[in-house]
């Protein structure tokens, strides 16, 4: 789920960025520091799309540094348990298969993929209804439910499911 | 059931308020399942770019928490600054009796359980990091997987073959350890950009030099209709890798199945726990036996692929390497075509000859059987090959002819066929060329060891020693 939240963030800057770009050197920096990571509590940080305010400076001794508080709007995208989500997926194996939702790696194991459908090895591995008409494999799209997830510094991981109504998958590369 | 707290300590990162958070709900959850995790809110926090692994388990009503909450102003910080903090842990209680109270948990993926989700931090079972980081499976699991994959397989007509990289399909040397004589293959050298043509390449990234055995794109093409390949070397991960690229660069025949020692789940030891298939399917090609000593009925010792000088001089060979000699393995006749027609037997003999049950066939059984066919026949003498006291039976040579199908013996008669010998002179020799019996170098039933095949006698000659 994507949420627009707004964080805080104490940027130390160098004094070499000071003067009149000071404002875009913070911005930027911001970015390069934030945008991309991930945090147990909010996700991955997608884009920043605004700043609300940048506080007042505090010199820290010794070093020159100076540290801002800078309020910033952001994009943050954070899988939940109960979550439906849709995903490429990256590979397919006797144990399941392994899919990904931008940064988030999900894994669904065969135990969680309708009994219908069969592992067939090969070139293209993949899992197949019995008639054929439905088949999962690398590069395939699927619509899945989150059972877990877990928050690293720079990977989420879930376990998905699609063994329920709805789910599986919603487009074939081989018929697309 | 909620409640809040103050956080008593100032917390610096948020592992700690994570382990405050968990600390709390040891408290609050006491009588009720430990599993049970609440939602947890504060309005100002100390939090580190490098948290990690941070628990969730968010019921479906957090969903909601979470859209109300999308507009709270939380504070990250770059630095650990000696600033008070106020946490506030606002925690929900959700009884769930369900099915994850009674979940095996049989494997897990980044630490939760593959089935129920939920947070496991078992480290038993084997961990499948060739396969995907952060996977692991129980034992019970991976008997589940083996014996499922094996009835599709068998449907297939398939079996396993877990292959050695190093001296079985290939043979590497640093680029440091070229000899003066080796320099001119670097002129020689495939280019990388289309792989599937050249033997023999320039990884000057890796510093190295690999050159593969003769034979082997064919080898690879012809046993992967017959088996499920692996690759599984000592080698570590990106050697592993980088020679799969070489050797399967359109990715059909390995696919996500390298094996690198990495991997393995035992130092110095190859073993078959890490392999997803039952071990009464698996044939192993490898050069070194003792890599697997558990699985000694599964393998196929192969002779060894000595290109380059460096691998001569490791294995205290001092006679020139094939590459200093500007020769190489026959292509038709080499170690690996001739290991291709032993598999294709094998194969053969355990889906067409056999009559049991598929599921109860044993391809080690197999292995044996068509060993027995090298030497069959053949009745071995033994003359001044063993030191006069050591018990024959013992010793290796006659145990790999037994292996073989040779009948060994310690006598002279008519129904002998063969006198292996080191020396022409002895006794036994001359009888065996007044005879008109085969009189052969103790090389001969190595060769047919290694190549599974009885090679022509007259190439293996005994030749008279000097005190003669
Ligand atoms: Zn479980």
């Amino acid at each position: 789920m994507f949420f627009h939240i707004v964080l805080e963030r104490n940027m130390q800057l160098h004094p070499r960025h000071f003067g009149r770009n000071l404002r875009e050197n913070l911005v930027s920096k911001l970015m390069k520091d934030v945008e991309g990571t991930c945090s147990g509590r909010h996700g991955f940080v997608v884009a920043i799309t605004g700043i609300e305010n940048v506080g007042k400076g505090l010199i820290r001794d010794g070093t020159g540094f100076v540290t801002f508080p800078v309020k910033y709007q952001c994009v943050v995208f954070r899988p939940f348990k109960g979550e439906i989500l849709e995903a490429a997926v990256t590979m397919v194996n006797k144990m399941g298969f392994f899919a990904e939702a931008g940064p988030v790696q999900i894994f669904v194991s065969n135990h969680l993929i309708p009994d219908d459908m069969e592992f067939q090895s090969g070139d293209m591995p993949n899992y197949t209804t019995s008639d054929g008409s439905v088949k999962i494999q690398k590069d395939s799209e699927v619509r899945l439910k989150i059972i877990g997830t877990r928050v690293d510094a720079t990977e989420i991981f879930c376990i998905g499911t699609i063994k329920d109504d709805f789910l599986g998958v919603i487009n074939d590369p081989t018929t697309a | 059931m909620s409640f809040a707290t103050d956080s008593p300590v100032h917390s610096s990162s948020s592992d700690d308020f994570a382990a405050l958070i968990d600390a709390e709900l040891e408290v609050g959850s006491s009588g009720s399942s430990p599993d049970d995790r609440g939602n947890e809110e504060k309005e100002v926090d100390d939090d580190n770019d490098d948290d990690d692994e941070e628990d969730e388990d968010d019921g479906d009503g957090d969903l909601n928490d979470h859209g109300n909450k999308r507009c709270k102003t939380e504070k990250l910080e770059d630095q650990e600054e000696p600033q008070g903090s106020t946490s506030q842990g606002l925690i929900e209680e959700k009884l769930e009796v369900s099915l994850k109270d009674i979940c095996t948990h049989p494997g897990s993926f980044g630490q939760m359980c593959i089935l129920c989700g939920q947070r496991v931090d078992d480290e038993s079972g084997v961990t499948f990091g060739y396969i995907h980081k952060g996977l692991r499976l129980g034992n019970d699991e991976i008997v589940r997987l083996r014996s499922t994959d094996m009835k599709n397989l068998l449907r297939h007509k398939k079996l396993y073959l877990v292959l050695d990289l190093d001296h079985t399909l290939l043979n590497s040397t640093q680029l440091s350890h070229l000899t003066s004589e080796e320099e001119y293959l670097k002129g020689q050298s495939d280019s990388l950009q289309d792989v599937s043509k050249g033997s023999l390449f320039m990884l000057e990234f890796m510093h190295m030099m690999t050159k593969l055995r003769p034979f082997v794109r064919t080898f690879l093409k012809e046993a992967s209709e017959m088996f499920e390949m692996y690759i599984y070397t000592m080698g570590d991960r990106p050697y592993a890798l980088e020679m799969a690229k070489l050797l399967d660069p359109k990715k059909e025949y390995f696919s996500g199945r390298v094996i690198s020692r990495d991997d393995g789940t035992q130092k110095h030891q190859k073993g078959l726990d890490v392999v997803l298939g039952q071990e009464s399917a698996v044939v192993i090609l490898d050069d070194t036996e003792n890599a697997w000593t558990k699985h000694k009925d599964n393998l196929i010792l192969m002779e060894r692929y000595h290109f380059f000088a460096s691998s001569c001089r490791q294995f205290g060979f001092n006679c020139k390497s094939l590459s200093q000699l500007k020769s190489d393995e026959s292509e038709p006749d080499g170690a690996l075509a001739s290991v291709l027609k032993v598999l294709q037997q094998v194969h053969h003999i355990f889906f067409d000859e056999l009559d049991s049950d598929l599921a109860s066939r044993d391809v080690r059984q197999v292995l044996k059987t068509v060993r027995k066919e090298v030497l069959k026949d053949c009745k071995l003498v033994f003359s001044r090959v063993f030191p006069t006291k050591f018990q024959a039976e013992n010793h290796l040579l006659w145990k790999m002819a037994q292996q073989l199908g040779a009948t060994c013996t310690t006598e002279t008669n008519s129904s002998v066929t063969h006198v292996v010998s080191m020396d022409a002179g002895t006794e036994k020799s001359r009888w065996a060329v007044k005879e008109g019996k085969f009189l052969v170098h103790p090389q001969w039933i190595e060769a047919a060891n290694f190549l599974w095949q009885k090679h022509p006698e007259e190439k293996f000659p005994v030749s008279q020693t000097k005190n003669q």
